[in-house]
């Protein structure tokens, strides 16, 4: 559906737009941004795994500088256990902002397929950025839910986890458990639309300034869109992050009673090494 | 037409209480980076977490709105 039928051919629909079928799998135009950014990934790690040398050449100090800043902050702040999920949390951030990106490069979102429908023509671009597809954004945070369940399953046990729904005064379990309940399952979905809403309405934003002043200014917008994919990608990691570490958290609890409920991701162990993060 | 006001206004209105809540958050945070300018590392995981929460509800009224506009 164009939203700017003023004469611009250049819209964004709130749904990914079907290029072609492979029999009953409709392959849509978010799926191919998707895949260029694991594409684009994947060469970086076959790259590391070639060609990485100890003293780094400038490509390669490029391309660790994420990880090594991304890790920094995990360590930091993701509590005692941080070694068993900075792998996940360095996808998340690396995987959503590389589909982030993707979306601000020349010709994404503008070279495409017009097709003449009913009232006008409408352009289907052949890549969309990921993360502007509300599947990508719900995958994620999908895999992010399992992860942060199972964490917690697996260091409280099943019993531990559940009793987490209960409360602690046990009289009040009827009135509790629905709101834990619901407030685990609005993670899932304030996680996938938060990522989805960004990046769409960055799309819609930088759609609107070029249909307003195609020249010069819409460069403003897509520096400030550069500023908002990294941002989006490092909160949707820190938050899967803090999850985690909450799940965990809550084994600490039991165990010295000590640590409040909602306890933060610990920034008070901070190393005095801390990454320079500002 | 109706929609479309809708849109605006949830936009509009949603966009207030997270606007001050932001406008809150990151002042405090400048302001514990002024006088403490060693702690940056350490402030701004909390930092971007909490403006993350904040903006949510912004993200919400959004979400709310582009469905007035796209779904129809």
């Amino acid at each position: 559906m164009p939203i700017f039928a003023a004469g611009e051919l250049v819209t964004v629909s709130i749904k990914a737009e079907p290029l072609f079928t492979i029999g009953p799998f409709t392959f849509t135009n978010s799926m191919v941004g998707a895949l260029l950014a694991s594409a684009l990934l994947l060469l970086m790690g076959w790259y590391f795994t070639r060609r990485s040398t100890l003293v780094p050449s400038r490509l390669q100090s490029l391309l660790e500088f994420p990880i090594e800043w991304m890790a920094g902050i995990v360590e930091t702040s993701g509590g005692r256990m941080w070694r068993g999920f900075v792998t996940l949390v360095l996808t998340f951030f690396l995987m959503i902002l590389v589909a982030n990106w993707i979306g601000l490069l020349p010709g994404v979102g503008t070279v495409g397929e017009v097709h003449h429908a009913e009232g006008g023509a409408e352009l289907v671009p052949f890549v969309r950025p990921a993360s502007a597809d509300l599947n990508f954004t719900l995958g994620l945070a999908l895999i992010a839910f399992v992860a942060f369940v199972s964490w917690g399953i697996r260091i409280n046990g099943v019993r531990g986890y559940l009793s987490e729904f209960l409360g602690e005064p046990r009289y009040m379990a009827p009135l509790m458990a629905p709101i834990h309940v619901i407030s685990e399952l609005s993670r899932l979905i304030s996680l996938s639309m938060r990522l989805f809403g960004n990046v769409f309405a960055g799309e819609v934003l930088l759609a609107t300034m070029l249909a307003l002043v195609p020249l010069a200014v819409p460069t403003v917008f897509i520096g400030l869109e550069l500023i908002f994919g990294f941002v989006q990608a490092l909160v949707f990691a820190l938050l899967a992050m803090t999850y985690i570490t909450l799940a965990i958290a809550e084994h600490a609890h039991h165990d010295e009673d000590s640590s409040p409920h909602v306890a933060q991701p610990a920034p008070a162990e901070t190393h005095p090494s801390a990454p320079e993060a500002a | 037409m109706d929609s479309n006001l809708a849109a605006g206004l949830a936009m509009g209105l949603g966009a207030i209480g997270p606007g001050i809540g932001l406008g809150i958050a990151v002042s405090k945070a400048m302001e514990a980076l002024g006088r403490n300018p060693e702690a940056s590392g350490a402030i701004f995981v909390p930092y971007v977490l909490g403006i993350a929460l904040a903006e949510a509800v912004a993200i919400y009224a959004l979400v709310v709105s582009l469905l007035l506009i796209f779904v129809k």
